[in-house]
C-alpha cells in the first residue's frame, strides 16, 4: 500500500490543528503543512498585545518552528498554493511543483475584508491579520502620534486599547455599519461610543467618510461629512472575509468560504475544509455559519483531521452567546447572517 | 557582514560564470572576497557546478560552512546544499521551470521553515528582457543584488568588462537581463538585514580580485621566466593558459609538451642553459615526473615544479581539493633524492612562494617544488600584491669564480654543499652533468666513499635552505596551550578560524602554520608542541601525511584529523576537535 500523504493547506490554529492531530493519530503517514507565511504557527489574538509591547514575538508562538521536525510533520512556509487538482489529488504550487495527496484539509483562514466603497483607499490603510501586518504596525506607530480606527470588529478595540497604551492619539470612526456582520443596535453604538471615550478615545459617531489621501510619509488626510482631519496611521477593521480566492476553478463550491457539509467535508473524498475559510453546514438551520476565534479553529481543525482519517464527528457550531470586548458585551449570533 | 553565498547550478547554467561576477562585483563593493568554484570533471551536461562565495567587511582566511545565501540554477542539484544552509538563510529560486516538477525537482520541497524562499522566474524574465533565456543566471544576481541591497552599479561595470568585448548586442542582452532580476526582486521583496545598505565613496583600493593559479602565473612572469613546459591537467592548466596569453608578451615561450616527463626534462634542460623554466601540473602528471625530478636532485640541475594537489590517487578526483601528495613531493623517487618543497597557504603566498622558488632552485641546485591544492589554485580572493623589487626577482646562481677557470669542479665540496654552477658553453668551465653518482668533476664514481660524501652533501645543502624558507607562524598569545593546530596548505585558514573562535569561548588553543614542508624548520615545530598539552594536526587526506612527516617531534602520539571530501576543511570540523579534545583534558 503506497504511504499516506496527508496535506494541510494553512498554518494558522486550524491548519497547525489538523497537522498535528494527524500525525498523532497516523503515525505512519507522512503530512504536509503548506503555508504562505514564514512564521510557524502563532496566536493571531495576541497580536495588539505584541504592539502594545505587552509581549515579546517569542509568546506568540504556538511552538517552534524546529517543533514540526520533531513531530513528523512538514511545514513548508512561503509557499503559495496555486491550484487544485482534485481528481487527480494534486495540489500544485506556485512555483510549479505537484503535490500528490491522499487526504486534504484545507486551512487557509481568512484576510481583512475591506468594503467595497473604501477599496480605492485600501493602499492608504494598515489592517491586522498577520504578524508581518502587526511589524508594519509597530514600525509605523514609532513614528505616528495619531490613529484613525474604522471599522468595528473585535480586533479594532483590542488595537484600539494597544493603542492606549501607547499614548497614541486615537479617533475612531463609529457608525451602524462599523460591527460588521454583526447586527448593531443603536445602543449597543452609544454604549460602544461611550465607553471608548471614557478611555480617551476621540469617537466620531455617525460621521461618513468621504475621502482619504497621504500628506507625507507620516501623515494622512482624512475628509469626513462637516470635517477634516489630519491623522498619522489609519486602521481598517471591518472583519475578515474567507481566503479562498485561489480556489476558483478548483471544483470546489465556494460562497464566501468553501462550503462543507456539518462533517467538514468538501464534497470529495478525503477533501476537508476548517477553520475561518469554511462555510459550515448545519442541518438544523439548513443554513451555513462560519466561525471566528483561536479555540473555535482549533476546535475545527481536530475536527477536520479526525474526520479525514475516518472519523464522523458534527463540527460544533458555536451557540447563540455573549461575550466581551473592552467591557462592552457583544452578541455573536451575527454568524447566523450566513 | 560576514555573507557566504552559493550558486548552485548543471554544468551549462552558467553557475560559474555568475560567481565570478558576483565576486567581482562584491570586491568592487569594497568587500573582502575569498571564493571557490566546485564543479564536474566533465565538460557540460554531466554534473553540478558549484560557487561559494564569503564577503566580510574584514579579511576571512578560510571559507565557511554555513551558507547564507543560495542562488539555486537547478533545483535538483541544489539539494545538496540544503544541509550548509544556515538558519535562516535565503534561497533564491526559479519558481518558474520550464515544466512541473515533484518534490524530487523543487528545492522548496526539502528546505527547512525557518529558510527565505524567494522564488523568480529566472528564465521568463531574462526571455522577456533581452529575448532569450541564456542570462537568466544574471537575471538571478539581479535579484541577489535587491535583495542585499549592493548597488547594481557595482554588477553593471563587472557586466561590462566580462562581455563588453562580445559586441554590444550580447552585453545589452546581458545587462538587460541583470536588470529584469534586479527590478522583478525590488519590486517584489523585502530587502533583508544582512545587506550592504550604505555605499560610502571608496577611496582607490589596491586590491587585485585574483585566483591561486593567476597568482602563481603574475608570480612567475614578474620572476622572469624565460619557458614554460607543461602538459594540460586539471587544476594546473590555466596556468598553462594565462602564461600562453602573457609570456610571449615578455619574449618568453610557452610550449605543450607531449606529457609530464617531457615538461620537467624540458624543464630541467633550460634551468642547466641558464634559463627559468617551470612547469605546473597534477597528482598524475607529478607521478610521472618523479624520475626526472631526482635527475635533477642528483645532477643538482634546478627546477620550479608547480604541484597543483587533486584527489587522488591515479586520475582520482580531478576536480576535487585534497593534499595527499605531501609524501609525494616529500619522497616521491628513487634514492635519497632530498628536495625543497614549500606549500602555500592562501592566494598571496602562492604569489610569494612561486616568486622565491626561482631563487631557491636556482641558489640550491635543486628542484623546488611548491605544493599548492586544487582549492587554493582556484579560489580567488581579493589582495595586495605589492610591487616587488630588483631584489626578489634577482639572480641567486651561485656561479664559480673566474679563478676556477680551467680547473673548474662543478660538484666540489663545500661547507654548505653549495657547488657554484657554470653555464654550459662558458669556455673554461667545461663539465658534465649525470644522473649517474659522479665525482667533483661530474665524472661516473661509484667508489662506497664518494656516494656516502656526496650523498650527505646533497641533503646538506637542503637542509642550509632553511635559512631561505619561509618559517613557521604562530598566532596564539603565547605561552602553554591545551591544544595546538598545526597546519599546511589551504586547511591552514580554517584551523586559524577554528582557533580564533575556540579562543573567543575562551580556549586555551593555538595554530601554527608551516610552509615549508621540506626540509621543515625542527625546532621552531617542536618549541611549539612543547608548549602545547596536545597537538592537532588537520589534513586533506587519509594518511595524515604531515603528521607522518613531523609527528615525531612531539612528545607523544599528535591527534590527526582526516578527511578526504574533496572540498576544503570546515572551521567546524576543525573547532568541533578542538572543543573535544580540551573536554578530554
Amino acid at each position: 500500500m503506497a504511504e499516506e500523504h496527508f496535506v494541510v493547506i494553512g498554518n494558522g490554529p486550524a491548519g497547525y490543528e489538523a497537522a498535528m492531530t494527524l500525525k498523532e493519530k497516523a503515525p505512519e503517514a507522512y503530512v504536509s503543512v503548506i503555508s504562505r507565511n514564514r512564521e510557524s504557527c502563532y496566536r493571531p489574538h495576541l497580536l495588539p498585545d505584541l504592539i502594545a509591547g505587552k509581549i515579546p514575538e517569542e509568546a506568540l508562538y504556538v511552538c517552534p518552528t524546529g517543533a514540526y521536525r520533531e513531530k513528523g510533520v512538514k511545514l513548508r512556509t512561503g509557499q503559495r498554493v496555486a491550484e487544485l487538482d482534485l481528481t487527480q489529488k494534486r495540489v500544485i504550487l506556485d512555483h510549479r511543483e505537484i503535490v500528490g495527496f491522499s487526504g486534504l484539509i484545507i486551512a487557509a483562514g481568512g484576510k481583512p475584508r475591506i468594503p467595497e466603497t473604501l477599496l480605492v483607499f485600501r493602499d492608504l490603510m494598515l489592517t491586522l491579520k498577520t504578524l508581518e501586518d502587526a511589524k508594519v504596525w509597530m514600525e509605523k506607530l514609532s513614528r505616528a502620534d495619531s490613529v484613525l480606527i474604522m471599522g468595528g470588529d473585535l480586533t479594532s478595540f483590542a488595537v484600539t486599547k494597544a493603542l492606549l497604551k501607547l499614548n497614541k492619539k486615537v479617533a475612531f470612526l463609529l457608525d451602524e455599519e462599523a460591527f460588521w456582520p454583526l447586527r448593531c443596535d443603536r445602543t449597543t453604538l452609544e454604549e460602544a461610543a461611550h465607553r471608548l471615550t471614557r478611555r480617551g478615545v476621540e469617537v466620531l459617531l455617525d460621521r461618513r467618510l468621504k475621502s482619504m489621501a497621504r500628506v507625507s510619509n507620516r501623515a494622512y488626510e482624512v475628509q469626513l461629512n462637516g470635517d477634516r482631519m489630519s491623522v498619522g496611521i489609519i486602521g481598517a477593521f471591518f472583519g475578515l472575509v474567507p481566503d479562498v480566492r485561489f480556489l476558483v476553478g478548483s471544483g470546489l463550491r465556494i460562497d464566501r468560504g468553501i462550503l462543507v457539509n456539518e462533517y467538514l467535508n468538501a464534497g470529495y473524498e478525503g477533501v476537508y475544509a476548517t477553520g475561518d475559510c469554511a462555510q459550515i453546514y448545519h442541518p438544523e438551520i439548513r443554513d451555513y455559519w462560519v466561525s471566528i476565534g483561536y479555540d473555535n479553529a482549533v476546535n475545527l481543525g481536530r475536527t477536520a483531521a479526525l474526520n479525514l482519517l475516518g472519523g464522523k464527528i458534527k463540527a460544533e457550531a458555536a451557540g447563540e452567546s455573549i461575550f466581551e470586548v473592552q467591557g462592552i458585551r457583544v452578541n455573536t449570533s451575527w454568524w447566523m447572517e450566513f | 557582514m560576514d555573507l557566504t553565498v552559493e550558486i548552485c547550478g548543471m554544468s551549462g547554467d552558467g553557475t560559474i560564470a555568475a560567481g565570478g561576477i558576483l565576486n567581482e562585483a562584491m570586491s568592487k563593493a569594497g568587500f573582502w572576497v575569498l571564493a571557490f568554484d566546485s564543479y564536474p570533471a566533465e565538460i557540460r551536461g554531466f554534473g553540478r557546478c558549484v560557487t561559494l562565495s564569503r564577503f566580510g567587511d574584514e579579511e576571512r582566511v578560510a571559507l565557511s560552512d554555513k551558507t547564507h545565501a543560495l542562488i539555486s540554477l537547478d533545483d535538483k542539484q541544489s539539494l545538496s546544499r540544503i544541509p550548509l544552509l544556515a538558519k535562516e538563510a535565503v534561497v533564491l529560486f526559479d519558481n518558474k521551470p520550464p515544466s512541473y516538477v515533484d518534490a524530487a525537482g523543487s528545492i522548496a520541497a526539502h528546505v527547512e521553515p525557518d529558510v527565505r524562499l524567494f522564488g523568480m522566474p529566472f528564465g521568463d524574465l531574462a526571455a522577456a528582457a533581452s529575448g532569450s533565456t541564456r542570462g537568466r543566471n544574471l537575471t538571478a544576481l539581479g535579484g541577489f543584488a535587491a535583495l542585499f541591497q549592493i548597488p547594481p552599479e557595482f554588477f553593471h561595470g563587472v557586466i561590462r568588462k566580462k562581455f563588453g568585448a562580445k559586441g554590444e548586442k550580447v552585453l545589452e542582452a546581458n545587462l538587460k537581463s541583470f536588470d529584469a532580476g534586479y527590478a522583478h526582486a525590488r519590486e517584489e521583496f523585502k530587502t533583508v538585514k544582512e545587506g550592504g545598505g550604505e555605499f560610502p565613496p571608496k577611496e582607490e583600493e589596491d586590491r587585485i580580485l585574483i585566483s591561486g593559479n593567476e597568482a602563481i602565473s603574475r608570480a612567475a612572469l614578474d620572476a622572469g621566466l624565460k619557458l614554460y613546459f607543461g602538459y594540460p591537467i586539471t587544476p594546473a592548466t590555466p596556468i598553462m593558459e594565462y602564461l600562453a596569453r602573457e609570456l610571449p608578451k615578455r619574449g618568453g615561450k610557452v610550449v605543450q609538451m607531449e606529457d609530464e616527463i617531457a615538461s620537467i626534462g624540458a624543464v630541467l634542460g633550460s634551468f642547466f642553459a641558464g634559463k627559468r623554466a617551470m612547469t605546473a601540473t597534477s597528482g598524475p602528471g607529478f607521478a610521472l615526473m618523479t624520475e626526472l625530478i631526482t635527475h635533477g636532485v642528483m645532477s643538482e640541475t634546478p627546477a620550479v615544479i608547480l604541484n597543483a594537489q587533486r584527489g587522488g590517487p591515479a586520475t582520482g578526483l580531478p576536480t576535487k581539493t585534497e593534499q595527499s601528495d605531501l609524501h609525494a613531493a616529500v619522497f616521491g623517487g628513487p634514492g635519497d633524492s632530498a628536495r625543497i618543497v614549500i606549500a602555500p597557504t592562501n592566494v598571496p603566498e602562492c604569489y610569494g612562494f612561486t616568486l622565491r622558488s626561482f631563487q631557491l632552485a636556482e641558489k640550491y641546485q635543486t628542484p623546488v617544488i611548491v605544493l599548492s591544492d586544487f582549492f587554493l589554485n582556484n579560489r580567488v580572493e581579493n589582495v595586495r600584491l605589492p610591487p616587488i623589487s630588483e631584489q626578489e626577482r634577482g639572480d641567486w646562481n651561485v656561479y664559480p669564480e673566474e679563478n676556477q677557470k680551467g680547473r673548474y669542479r662543478r660538484y666540489q665540496m663545500t661547507d654548505s654543499g653549495i657547488s657554484p654552477r657554470a653555464v654550459p658553453g662558458t669556455e673554461g668551465f667545461l663539465f658534465s652533468a649525470t644522473g649517474l653518482e659522479h665525482s667533483e668533476r661530474g665524472t661516473p664514481d661509484y667508489s662506497p666513499e664518494n656516494h656516502m660524501n656526496m650523498t650527505e652533501k646533497r641533503h646538506r645543502k637542503i637542509h642550509r635552505a632553511l635559512v631561505d624558507l619561509p618559517a613557521p607562524r604562530e598566532f596564539s598569545p603565547g605561552g602553554k596551550m591545551d591544544v595546538g593546530v598545526i597546519a599546511w596548505g589551504s586547511t591552514f585558514g580554517s584551523a586559524l578560524e577554528a582557533v580564533d573562535i575556540a579562543r573567543r569561548e575562551g580556549l586555551k588553543a593555538g595554530a601554527l602554520k608551516i610552509a615549508a614542508i621540506f626540509p621543515y624548520h625542527g625546532e621552531v615545530i617542536r618549541e611549539f608542541m612543547d608548549r602545547c598539552e596536545e597537538v592537532l594536526i588537520p589534513e586533506l587526506n587519509y594518511e595524515g601525511q604531515l603528521a607522518n612527516l613531523i609527528g615525531h617531534l612531539h612528545r607523544k602520539d599528535v591527534v590527526r584529523l582526516n578527511r578526504t571530501p574533496g572540498m576544503p576543511m570546515p572551521p567546524s570540523v576543525i573547532l568541533d576537535k578542538i572543543r573535544g579534545m580540551i573536554e578530554a583534558v
